[in-house]
């Protein structure tokens, strides 16, 4: 199966007199490493919101392949094959890693109070599997030893990666990643880069990278989309952002040192 | 009609004691997020020290001892027990002061033992008579009182540095912090006002005027529908307390008159479930946005 | 180490089957009344532990469900105008069940869109719904000045009542033993469903929705479903509740004002039996029923052997005060100390049984 694309049509956001997003467009193609960067408060993260369904677009649409998902309940996008990750992980710190990561496989799996109460046959034989794939997941994302710890007792480098974990729980064709080396250091950094270019080259899917470190988006993404002050202000490859005049001047002017 | 003109002015005469108990419920809520289910417990303690020292002290000296013992058990509460605890969420504080309430609640509710007293002597039970409607004088000391307190409390709340530091711990606790404001004085002053302002209600509603019955377990429940008044308002909108307030004042009376007596208590929460439903953050509360 | 534990578990269970062949009718009522309160306090560490929505619509929902479970297997009774259908005991239990799940639905526009401490204070409506409902509708509840009798329940011909002879191992057994197996079976059902439930998908997405409702949506997790879920079972289970409640009263008796059998007194006991055990654990519900209904009883049970607390009327400390006092202070103590409850404590104790190195740490 290959994987949709992803389309944001001309998406409006306001708040209040407060334009977050200002008629923002780009594609996603179907394989692809895509980053939407910028400095802080771009609206690369409400532009994700927007994409989950989180937040209401004022104006402009998103579809992946044919389904319109500024017209979809947060709550289907598992069902249609996006993954997401946070910022803030929003991971259950008591419950253990594959608790977490089970909730991914939510919508892959069925059966209501009754049913999981009375521990029925089939309920058993699904959550095993759906279990063993999970630990699976983990492993290939290098949390495989901690899969009964609680989520609250481990380094903040495996909490992101859980986090990660449970989004690819969800088999999506596309996974979003909204910061995932907001608070590493260099080594973390690096490692995650690799575990990212991992994903892709083993699943072979979409993967859209919200990022504020520079080095991390320009060695592993296949293009780069630049955000400021909500309008979009540059799209091409890694090579040709860097390039762009206007893209210096807003975020690798200020930021870049900062980063560096 | 007068009958109509005499219910709104026993309406708005209990709102404004309710708008007194909401609005301390909101200030604790805005300087700390916790929601306190120890509020009736305030008020009956004020009542309480109230009964047992006025004969000693005369009315107005237990009145005073009261209302000033009723803030400093908030004020205590918070700095014993709800300051101890920094790690605990406002949750799982809102919990905590359910177990003090049962605690202060029970031992007044034995204290008192059979003798249910009313409080309100100076005004209790002597309704005035304008033109052809009769009005219970505890609804219009309780009116006049309830404007002066709240009119004092905004002025504070808009420019003593009290208010400043509280209305910018309400806005976002780490800047406060970070230009100094004393999150912890914030915080007890809160309490205490909250507890003062409880000291006060408790004079109106443990009268014959209010409820028709003294202090007792009754008073508490009666202070319970401070919680609609606050929700229903926003709970954290001082302004929006006050029309709670008043709000379920209002229903309580017309209520009373024309359904029953029993009815009443549940029109005043049925009023709240359908504000809630509209606008789950009450009138004037603030839109919680998710945030991820 | 699961072994320990289930063996563990099964010993309990055969000592609590054995009980009523050992200990007296006024003890085996005791521990009833504690078994009613586990019941309801699983329902209610399911909505507020798991699901994090807190509830002090509890006791409504006892009400309701001993009233529709007196209503289902009642009969008319002409000069009272008593509304009653006459259903089999079972069906009634059954049917009291599924009423409350519903009336838990019915209040989910509400319950969904609040979030949790807004809940709290909104759920305290219905205890004053209940009340006024208690008082008028005296076709159904009997009213509050005499009640209504429950039909006693009954399985497949076998009466939970002082019905007929029996004797089991010489022991006769009336209505306290009887009710106590009734009551053991149904905690029986009710703690294993909860336990399934909360270790599979739908204990999952309650606690997603608990710890992050953006990221349980984003997951797949209808939140106001979640939520609308969490609050029927949790009613259903108070529902259960109140039909043991009004078979161990042996009368449905609406109360006259917000202190009572159904009164807010009780939707806090039942929370301070969930926090007392740990919020969302199941097995802490029960140690906290035990410790929330069974101290007054206990007490009661003591006093009139030993004279304690025996004062009435003025200033007395009765065994219920005294309850009240403990488990206030309990509340107060767990959630400055110990916010996990007694299941934090359990599993410490238990970790450092099966570790004792980690343990000295």
């Amino acid at each position: 199966m290959t994987p949709a694309e992803l389309r944001v049509e001309n998406v409006t956001l306001r708040f209040g007199g407060l334009r977050a997003l200002d008629s923002v467009s780009f594609d996603v193609q179907p394989g692809s490493l895509h980053a939407l960067i910028g400095p802080n408060g771009a609206g690369k993260s409400s532009c994700f919101n927007v994409i989950c369904g989180l937040y209401r677009a004022s104006e402009g649409r998103v579809f992946f392949g044919d389904v319109e998902l500024t017209r979809q309940r947060p709550n289907r996008l598992a069902r249609l094959g996006i993954g997401r990750s946070f910022q803030n992980a929003a991971l259950s710190s008591h419950s253990t890693v594959l608790d977490n990561v089970m909730l991914g496989r939510f919508a892959l799996t069925r059966g209501g109070f009754l049913e999981c109460g009375l521990r029925l046959p089939w309920i058993t034989r699904t959550e095993r599997r759906h279990a063993e794939r999970a630990a699976e997941i983990c492993e290939f994302l290098g949390i495989g030893d901690v899969l009964h710890t609680p989520v609250g007792a481990l380094p903040y480098g495996a909490v992101k990666r859980v986090d990660i974990a449970r989004a690819l729980a969800v088999e999506p064709a596309l996974l979003l990643l909204d910061e995932p080396a907001a608070g590493m250091n260099a080594a973390e950094t690096a490692e995650l880069a690799h575990t990212i270019h991992e994903i892709r080259a083993e699943l072979g899917i979409s993967i859209l990278l919200v990022e504020h470190d520079m080095g991390l988006v320009m060695g592993i993404a296949d293009r780069v989309s630049v955000l400021d002050f909500g309008r979009l202000i540059a799209d091409g490859t890694p090579a040709e952002v860097q390039a762009d005049p206007e893209v210096v001047r807003a975020y690798l002017g200020t930021d870049h040192k900062e980063n560096a | 009609m007068e009958t109509f003109v005499q219910l709104v002015v026993n309406g708005f005469g209990k709102g404004a004691v309710f708008a007194l108990l909401a609005l301390g419920f909101v200030v604790i809520f805005k300087a700390t997020e916790v929601v306190n289910f120890a509020h009736g417990s305030l008020v009956l303690f004020g009542g309480y020290l109230v009964v047992a020292t006025r004969e000693t002290l005369g009315w107005a000296g237990a009145a005073v001892l009261g209302v000033v013992s009723a803030g400093v058990l908030a004020l205590l509460v918070e700095r014993l027990l709800l300051s101890r605890s920094r790690l605990a969420d406002p949750f799982s504080l809102a919990l905590l002061t359910i177990g003090v309430d049962v605690i202060i609640t029970e031992e007044i509710v034995r204290r008192l033992g059979v003798s249910l007293p009313f409080i309100g002597d100076a005004w209790d039970a002597q309704p005035v008579q304008v033109g052809g409607v009769t009005l219970f004088r505890t609804h219009l000391v309780a009116m006049v009182v309830a404007t002066v307190l709240i009119t004092a409390f905004f002025i504070a709340f808009r420019y003593s540095n009290w208010g400043v530091a509280m209305r910018a711990q309400a806005e976002n606790k780490e800047a406060a912090a970070l230009v100094g404001i004393r999150s912890s004085r914030v915080t007890a002053t809160a309490w205490l006002v909250a507890g003062l302002l409880a000291g006060v209600a408790v004079l109106f509603i443990a009268t014959q005027d209010f409820s028709g019955a003294g202090l007792s377990r009754g008073t508490h429940s009666i202070a319970l529908a401070a919680f609609p008044a606050a929700i229903l308002g926003g709970l954290d909108s001082t302004a929006g307390a006050i029309v709670g307030g008043l709000t379920v004042g209002l229903v309580d009376a017309l209520s009373t008159h024309y359904v029953s007596f029993a009815f009443a208590k549940s029109a005043v929460f049925l009023v709240m479930l359908v504000v809630l439903v509209v606008r789950p953050s009450g009138l004037f509360g603030t839109r919680e946005s998710t945030r991820v | 180490m699961w072994w320990v534990r289930a063996l563990l578990w099964l010993a309990l269970l055969i000592v609590l089957l054995a009980l009523p062949l050992y200990l007296e009718a006024q003890w085996l009522r005791a521990g009833e009344y504690m078994m009613v309160g586990a019941v309801g306090a699983i329902g209610l560490t399911l909505l507020t532990g798991q699901a994090g929505q807190l509830s002090l619509a509890h006791a409504f929902f006892l009400l309701a469900g001993g009233t529709a479970y007196t209503v289902l297997a009642g009969g008319q009774e002409g000069e009272r105008n008593l509304v009653g259908f006459n259903l089999p005991p079972l069906l009634a239990l059954l049917g009291a069940v599924a009423i409350t799940a519903l009336l838990g639905i019915a209040f989910a526009p509400v319950a969904g869109r609040l979030r949790g401490i807004y809940l709290g204070v909104a759920s305290l409506a219905l205890v004053f719904l209940g009340l006024y409902f208690g008082q008028a509708a005296e076709g159904l509840t009997g009213g509050t000045s005499t009640g209504r009798a429950p039909e006693p329940f009954s399985l497949f011909g076998f009466e939970f009542s002082n019905e007929g002879d029996l004797e089991i191992l010489g022991v006769p057994f009336r209505q306290s033993e009887r009710v106590w197996y009734l009551f053991l079976g149904l905690l029986l059902i009710a703690f294993l469903l909860a336990l399934g439930a909360v270790r599979s998908r739908v204990g999952r997405s309650w606690r997603a929705v608990r710890d992050n409702e953006a990221a349980a949506a984003v997951m797949g997790v209808s939140v106001a479903r979640a939520k609308a879920g969490a609050f029927a079972v949790s009613s259903a289970y108070a529902g259960l509740a109140g039909v043991m409640t009004v078979l161990w009263f042996d009368i449905l008796k609406p109360d006259e004002s917000e202190f009572g059998t159904y009164g807010i007194n009780v939707s806090i006991a039942f929370l301070a039996m969930v926090i007392i055990g740990g919020l969302g654990s199941v097995p802490g519900a029960l140690v906290g029923a035990v410790v929330v209904n069974g101290l007054p009883q206990v007490l009661a049970l003591y006093s009139t052997k030993l004279g304690w607390f025996t004062g009435t009327g003025e200033g007395a400390f009765t065994p219920v005060l005294i309850s009240s006092f403990v488990y206030g202070a309990a509340i107060i103590l767990v959630v400055l100390f110990e916010p996990g409850g007694l299941a934090a404590i359990g599993r410490r104790i238990a970790g450092r049984l099966s570790n004792p190195a980690r343990g000295r740490e």
